[in-house]
């Protein structure tokens, strides 16, 4: 039996861009048209905060609805939610990041931003330090676009928190706005690339100019004359609005 | 809220506290019996803070010139770069260069405390007495200094000859006490013009420090001729002459140790035309340091190894010569000391000898006191307490052999005296380790990029020039070599996770003293463990890879047990509800693809 693939956005992704989603949704489903797609959290920020029966519950529920929709493997787009599921073991965990090399960019992606007069930083996201695959397929799919890039002195398996690690926000912002300017001074150029929504939230926070991966992937060539997109994440009402249209997205797209 | 923590942390929280490198003194402090910071003040000197790195000594000595010149640093026997490539950092000789570049009254910490209405007298001016004196009237204590000499200082001053510490250099430091309020009565003996029983009396609590003074000569037929001495009463007479009345012009100074070199290279200076060493041990063994030995080769002392003095020639009631014999071996088979002579014997010619073959302490106390091998009194190691309750023994008379030593047991006495005085028993709670000389576990990997750079010396006076003068011989180094020499410290001390991390900064000096007081309160304010990012970026960098997020998270796992569930966190009822929409049906789906 074909092994069936299932899509999993995470929280943040699905809050930042509907838009994202949908086009990531359509190139999967060119490749594995079977494809299963659930968004709900992970439980992750449950767990931090150190609520264990609770995170008991709610990831339980997670894995009912990826086997309700009999996911052999499923393909993350949140480096937290890799994890959570990597170490529950119940199913076949991928980054979407190891996966995007696998399968190739869209012919038309290819180089698209080769003219591009920008030269992006970039910034790995701490919790998958030790997962060099998916530190590959970024600068890998990075390079596949055509962008210039540099690393940071701390980079892959020597990365730093964004700021945003550890629930650490709500409890002391000033501690975390300290954390995300250092973040962004780390940087060796002005324009960031992340491939957590989060993570651009924060180097936003700090002072820098962020793009998440799939914006390069699907949206326009960013040059100098570019302004990051708006920090969704820093106002709850557009966040959840956008939550809500990406379920949307993914009710209409699925069928 | 009363959090009980669980055997995770609790595990975590104990191997860090106990091991935490962050905790640990580097070499050179922990093996000072003063613990003076010789990191610090490198790296200040480094820096061109030569007024910190001043106020930085001071902290723990008020002698930093004079120490910077004859401490027996005990620091450089330790530091990493001598145990890694046998070339330790120049300590004293930087910090002279501090001192003498930088040090002044406006710097020193004259304050001190409320009078007590307490008074101390403490017998000598060596440096036990002078550390015992400061300490004690730093807490408010009246001090009386009785001192025999009419100069201060001990053995630093009359017997450590000009030439290796300028006196200039010893009074003005020593001007410190003055300036505290230490009240001082030169020229009074203890024992002779005031007896320790009177002092008791008089003053709270008496503190003995008078050194050892009495210079020890072995019985030797024929000594009760002119010519003969002993090391200090020699080296007493130069130090306030510059010169000897015994000292004739063919000297010979028995012993092999530093004080039988600086009779040696004194009587030079003097004014004796030949100076020989005659000492039991072979030149391997000789118990004096190699660059007092060099020191002295160089300035023309000649060496006789492995002789003992058997008998003494005579003309005319003063001394004409020596007849010796082969030591075969110094140290018995028990290991102790016992020379064992041959048969082989030798004459050689001389008008003055010179005993250079150690001091007794002299008893002050008429018998009030016990006293063991060499005088010392016998006192509790820990406290220096004697079996007269008030009374208390300090530096040489304790025991110490070198002056840092010293210091330290009068700091030692001081704080038993402050207890004595506050009625406060002499041992409890009291860390005696910390007291003393110990052994620094540090142990970091070297920084991969470490080399072996060459160790830079002071610049030495010709020795032609030497002999001439008491004039100081070592120059000191110069502002080039003083910069490099501070550059090679390798800076023993581990703050990798608190360079990292900028939260632990702001509740900590490192994780080892976080979790000790963890574990001693048995409790943690709960925005410690909700600031940590969990990012591991400690644990990367940490030489022993401590997990630190592992400890926080147990925490946070019993603070929201003993919260009925919830984060104790205000912030966290956002987290809360937004956790909440994130699971519910409103936001959330899932979709089987198709078959
Ligand atoms: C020749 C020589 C060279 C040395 N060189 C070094 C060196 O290079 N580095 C080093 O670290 N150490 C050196 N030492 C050892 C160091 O000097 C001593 O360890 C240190 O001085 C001891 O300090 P103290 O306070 O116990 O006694 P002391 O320094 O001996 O001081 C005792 C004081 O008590 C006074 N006193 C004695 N009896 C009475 C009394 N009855 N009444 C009143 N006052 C009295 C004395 O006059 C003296 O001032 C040297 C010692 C000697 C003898």
């Amino acid at each position: 039996m074909a092994i069936r693939r299932g899509f999993m956005p995470g929280c943040s992704l699905p809050s930042y861009s509907p838009a994202n989603i949908s086009k990531t949704i359509g190139f999967l489903q060119d490749v594995y048209p079977e494809l299963s797609v659930v968004q709900k959290c992970c439980g992750k920020p449950t767990k931090a905060l150190g609520q264990v029966d609770l995170l008991k519950a709610r990831f339980g529920s997670l894995v009912q609805d990826i086997k309700h929709c009999e996911i052999d493997e499923i393909i993350v787009a949140c480096q937290n939610c890799l994890n959570m599921l990597k170490e529950s073991d119940e199913f076949q965990t991928v980054s979407l990041w190891e996966r995007l090399p696998e399968l190739g960019l869209p012919r038309e992606l290819r180089g698209k931003a080769a003219q591009s007069d920008v030269v992006f930083s970039i910034h790995d996201s701490c919790p998958v330090r030790d997962t060099k695959g998916i530190h590959d397929g970024i600068r890998w799919t990075l390079a596949e676009l055509g962008y210039k890039t540099v690393e940071p002195a701390q980079t892959r398996d020597r990365t730093r928190c964004c700021g945003f690690g550890g629930m650490i926000v709500p409890a002391n912002p000033d501690l975390a706005k300290r954390v995300m300017d250092r973040r962004v001074k780390d940087m060796p150029t002005e324009h960031i690339v992340v491939y957590c929504a989060a993570c651009r939230s924060s180097m936003l926070m700090g002072g820098g100019k962020a793009w998440h991966i799939l914006d390069l992937l699907w949206g326009p060539v960013v040059t100098q004359a570019s302004q990051p997109p708006e920090n969704v994440l820093a106002s709850p009402v557009k966040a959840w609005l956008n939550r809500y249209k990406s379920k949307a997205v993914i009710n209409r797209t699925i069928t | 809220m009363s959090v009980q923590f669980t055997g995770k942390v609790l595990t975590i929280a104990t191997e860090i506290a106990n091991n935490c490198q962050g905790l640990e003194a580097p070499f050179c402090q922990a093996e000072c019996p003063m613990h003076t910071d010789a990191m610090g003040y490198v790296q200040l000197i480094r820096e061109g803070k030569f007024d910190a790195a001043v106020q930085k000594i001071r902290e723990k000595l008020f002698l930093p010139g004079t120490l910077g010149r004859i401490c027996a640093h005990p620091c450089e026997k330790v530091c990493r770069r001598e145990a890694e490539y046998g070339q330790s950092i120049s300590i004293a000789a930087l910090k002279r260069y501090a001192a003498d570049k930088a040090d002044r009254e406006e710097l020193w910490d004259t304050t001190f405390g409320h009078a007590t209405g307490k008074t101390v007298a403490i017998v000598g001016s060596g440096p036990a007495g002078a550390q015992a004196a400061i300490d004690l009237r730093k807490e408010g204590h009246r001090v009386t200094i009785f001192e025999r000499l009419p100069v201060l200082g001990g053995m630093l001053r009359v017997g450590i000859p000009a030439y290796r510490l300028p006196h200039a250099v010893l009074d003005f430091e020593y001007g410190y006490l003055d300036k505290l309020g230490v009240e001082i009565r030169r020229g009074v003996e203890v024992g002779k013009d005031i007896a320790i029983a009177h002092l008791r009396e008089q003053y709270d609590a008496v503190i003995l420090a008078h050194g050892a003074h009495i210079g020890m000569m072995p019985r030797v037929n024929g000594s009760d001729v002119a010519g003969i001495t002993n090391a200090v009463e020699f080296l007493r007479e130069i130090a306030f002459k510059r010169q000897s009345n015994v000292l004739g012009e063919n000297v010979i100074v028995i012993g092999g140790g530093d004080v039988a070199m600086d009779c040696a290279r004194s009587a030079l200076r003097g004014g004796a035309k030949q100076v020989r060493l005659i000492c039991l041990e072979k030149e391997c063994d000789l118990p004096a340091s190699k660059h007092e030995q060099e020191s002295a080769a160089a300035e023309g002392v000649l060496f006789t190894f492995g002789w003992c003095v058997d008998d003494f020639l005579s003309t005319d009631g003063r001394v004409s010569g020596i007849r010796m014999k082969n030591c075969l071996a110094v140290i018995d088979e028990t290991g102790r000391f016992n020379p064992r002579l041959g048969g082989d014997t030798h004459e050689l010619q001389c008008d003055t000898v010179i005993f250079a073959t150690g001091q007794r302490v002299a008893d002050i106390a008429d018998g009030m006191l016990k006293q063991t091998s060499g005088g010392r009194y016998l006192v509790d190691k820990d406290t220096l307490a004697t079996d007269v309750p008030g009374v208390f023994v300090a530096g040489d008379a304790a025991g110490s052999t070198i002056a840092i030593e010293a210091m330290a047991l009068g700091r030692k006495s001081a704080i038993s005296v402050s207890r004595y005085l506050q009625g406060i028993g002499l041992t409890e709670g009291r860390n005696f380790a910390l007291e003393n000389s110990y052994k620094s576990k540090f142990e970091v990997p070297l920084p991969p990029d470490v080399v072996d750079l060459k160790r830079h010396h002071p610049n030495i006076m010709p020795a032609e020039r030497r002999i001439q003068t008491f004039d100081e011989c070592d120059l000191g180094l110069d502002d080039t070599t003083a910069f490099k020499e501070a550059s090679r410290c390798l800076e023993c001390e581990c703050k990798d996770c608190m360079t990292e991390c900028l939260m632990l900064n702001d509740f900590t000096h490192c994780p080892g003293e976080l979790f000790s007081v963890f574990l001693a309160k048995g409790s943690i304010e709960a925005i410690v463990p909700y600031s940590c990012n969990m990012c591991n970026q400690c644990t990367l960098v940490c030489p022993k890879e401590y997990k630190l997020a592992d400890a926080f998270a147990g925490m946070r796992k019993d603070f929201v047990k003993a919260n009925k569930g919830k984060s104790p966190i205000k912030g966290h009822g956002a987290i809360d509800i937004h956790q909440r929409l994130s699971f519910s049906r409103a936001f959330t789906i899932r979709r089987k693809g198709r078959k």
